[in-house]
């Protein structure tokens, strides 16, 4: 091609047909941005109506008057089973990160007898349906007189939320050079020490990346919180989905409950986001 | 600051199926700059990782001084950070963390020091080292020799047992190597402090070495003063490795004539010197290797008595001398030309200096002439 010689910059002239293309693929995005923000919308609008106007107008449409109402009520409604979240939540989060951390700590840094045997193991655990455990577990929780209470709910998430997090760990550990362990040794430090003043310093992404994945998950579960809680212990999501059938069709009350559950989450995201995608990306490069 | 004895070390990875250090015995004086040298994979690294108790050997014992540190058969085994040694890793190993002054205090505020007493080191070996203006930098600010000069000082700090140095010079550009090298001598020698240095380039361990140990297969050569190893390599693989540019070898067979011996080669023949007579008869009517280093050959009239002659090849001007390349008999030997003359050409004959002569078995390889 002899016009290919004369290479003119990029911003002067895209070709007709590369500027269409453009406008289809931004035309493509932000229907697909809007399918996915419909339904939150609804949720949004719904909740600031009255439970009258929830049920006249379109869910869509934006409230004739902007009420609190719902809100109010259906805290008072989750409030106790709230509480229950964040304390089920933050027990089980720390508690398997804390575990997990370790245990990465100790398999990627450190070789012993039949060590790869037992991240496999570990490792299974990860893919274990949580179905096919239930009725075993139930009994365990049960006989250890933990049934439908926090305690119980803490320690099932600690168990089964340390596998996936011992592997995350792992995949951001083995990014750190041997030789700065053998320094830390030579330097006087054992292992602990060098898991506080070295490990841990310099993986806080991959620390608040595994916390707020498992912050998440620990709070938007609901199969161990449905089977092994009761009226006792009864986390938010449980609640949330009582308040359909008690309360026929209060849905500005529902979508209200559904902000006040999504709300913290919602946080997360939004003031640890730039740290999560550098450290899932960081994870992506080097997962094993 | 002390003395390292190895006793009979055997290091396997693998149960012993496969040894990558054998029967290793070695002693490193107090205050010693002691280089082990080798090809990649001959067991140094180690070695030296045995020393600072990173690895446990199968067999065989390490005494710091009079203290022993490592007896696997005994079940003596002193973890690393109990060992008070110091080492720096060809990468570095700077904490990314800690800002220049905390990674140079770290040892010592693990060691509980006073504070004072840390600030002085610091300060005084930052001065010594010119990175005085980095302290407050974290390690990704800093330059390749900048990042250098903090992981010595780190590891200088500490007043340590033994200094180790994996290749520490490995990742500078030619320049700062040539500089850092003739730093680390200078301060190792003002601190006094046994050192053991781990390296592939043999120009390090010529110009730093007090105390040359030369490895090949998990196996010492060699050691001793680096001038002991140039000038008496124990086989032809300590003659090859040591030296730039290479020493030149040829097969010869040993003939008597007369009285006197020679070394016949199919391109010339050259009189054995007496004093080398009475180990070399022994291998009369055999082949041996014949060894002379490029700066032990002598430009003479061509045609003369007892030399090599061969056709100019090739020629490299290294500015104070000349590297020519002569081919003889097919056979391409370089020797290095430091007198006047500034142009090479055609035929040229070589005298190689009679005391300089090293003669190997063509058989064991191993040195005939003492």
């Amino acid at each position: 091609m002899s016009t290919a010689v004369n290479v003119k910059p990029v911003k002067e002239k895209v070709p007709v047909h590369l500027r269409v293309l453009r406008v289809v693929y931004y035309l493509i995005m932000i229907c697909t941005v809007l399918l996915y923000l419909l339904p939150f919308w609804g949720t949004v609008t719904t909740s600031f109506k009255t439970a009258e106007e929830a049920l006249t107008t379109n869910p869509l449409s934006f409230p004739e008057e902007i009420s609190f109402d719902a809100y109010v009520d259906s805290f008072e409604e989750l409030k106790e089973s709230l509480i229950t979240s964040v304390i089920i939540t933050v027990g089980g989060a720390l508690g398997s990160v804390a575990l997990g951390s370790v245990c990465a700590y100790g398999l990627s840094k450190y070789r012993f007898k039949f060590d790869g045997l037992f991240f496999l193991l570990l490792s299974a655990a990860i893919y274990l349906p949580y179905q096919a455990i239930l009725v075993p577990l139930l009994k365990t929780i049960s006989n250890l007189g933990l049934y439908d209470t926090r305690r119980g709910l803490i320690l099932i998430h600690i168990v089964y939320g340390m596998p996936m997090c011992t592997s995350m760990f792992r995949g951001f550990y083995s990014d750190i050079p041997d030789a700065l362990i053998k320094q830390a040794m030579i330097d006087g430090n054992g292992p602990w020490q060098i898991y506080r003043k070295i490990v841990l310093p310099n993986t806080t992404i991959a620390t608040v990346t595994v916390l707020v994945f498992q912050f998440t998950s620990v709070w938007n579960e609901m199969l161990f919180a449905l089977t092994m809680g009761g009226f006792d212990c009864m986390p938010a999501t449980i609640a949330l989905n009582q308040m359909v059938g008690a309360l026929s069709a209060e849905f500005n009350m529902q979508m209200a409950g559904s902000i006040w559950l999504t709300l913290p989450v919602l946080l997360l995201y939004m003031f640890l986001g730039k740290y999560l995608i550098r450290g899932y990306m960081a994870g992506a490069v080097t997962a094993s | 600051m002390a003395s390292i004895t190895i006793k009979d070390m055997s290091v396997s990875y693998n149960k012993g199926k496969t040894y990558v250090i054998e029967d290793m015995s070695l002693k490193v004086n107090e205050g010693e700059f002691c280089v082990f040298l080798g090809p990649s994979g001959c067991g140094k690294t180690t070695a030296m990782h045995c020393i600072a108790g990173l690895l446990k050997p199968q067999k065989g014992e390490i005494y710091f001084g009079d203290k022993i540190v490592t007896a696997p058969l005994k079940g003596i085994f002193e973890q690393p950070q109990e060992r008070n040694i110091a080492m720096v890793f060809q990468e570095y190993a700077l904490y990314p963390n800690m800002t220049v002054r905390k990674n140079m205090s770290f040892a010592l505020e693990t060691k509980k020091a006073p504070k004072e007493e840390i600030n002085r080191r610091v300060d005084e070996m930052a001065k010594m080292l010119s990175i005085e203006p980095l302290l407050d930098r974290k390690p990704a600010e800093l330059s390749g020799g900048q990042r250098q000069r903090v992981a010595l000082g780190r590891a200088m700090v500490r007043n340590p047992n033994v200094f180790m140095l994996d290749e520490p010079l490995g990742n500078l550009d030619a320049k700062l190597r040539e500089q850092v090298r003739y730093e680390l001598k200078k301060i190792q020698r003002k601190l006094g402090v046994t050192t053991v240095y781990v390296t592939h380039d043999q120009t390090e361990a010529m110009t730093m070495a007090d105390h040359i140990v030369l490895m090949n297969n998990g196996r010492i050569v060699q050691e001793g003063t680096p001038s002991d190893l140039y000038d008496h390599p124990c086989n032809l693989f300590a003659a090859v490795f040591l030296g730039t540019p290479k020493i030149n070898t040829f097969d010869c067979k040993v003939q008597k004539k007369g009285e006197d011996y020679f070394l016949v080669h199919p391109s010339f023949i050259l009189p054995v010197p007496e004093e080398m007579e009475e180990s070399v008869k022994l291998f009369e009517g055999k082949t041996v290797i014949f060894g002379i280093r490029p700066s032990d050959l002598i430009l003479v009239e061509e045609g003369s008595e007892g030399c090599i002659s061969g056709t100019v090849d090739g020629v490299e001007p290294l500015g104070e001398a000349f590297l020519v390349y002569l081919n003889v008999g097919g056979q391409v030997i370089v020797f290095k030309y430091s007198g006047d003359k500034t142009s090479f050409s055609g035929q040229l004959s070589l005298r190689p200096n009679a005391s300089k002569f090293h003669i190997f078995d063509k058989e064991t390889e191993n040195r005939i002439n003492d």
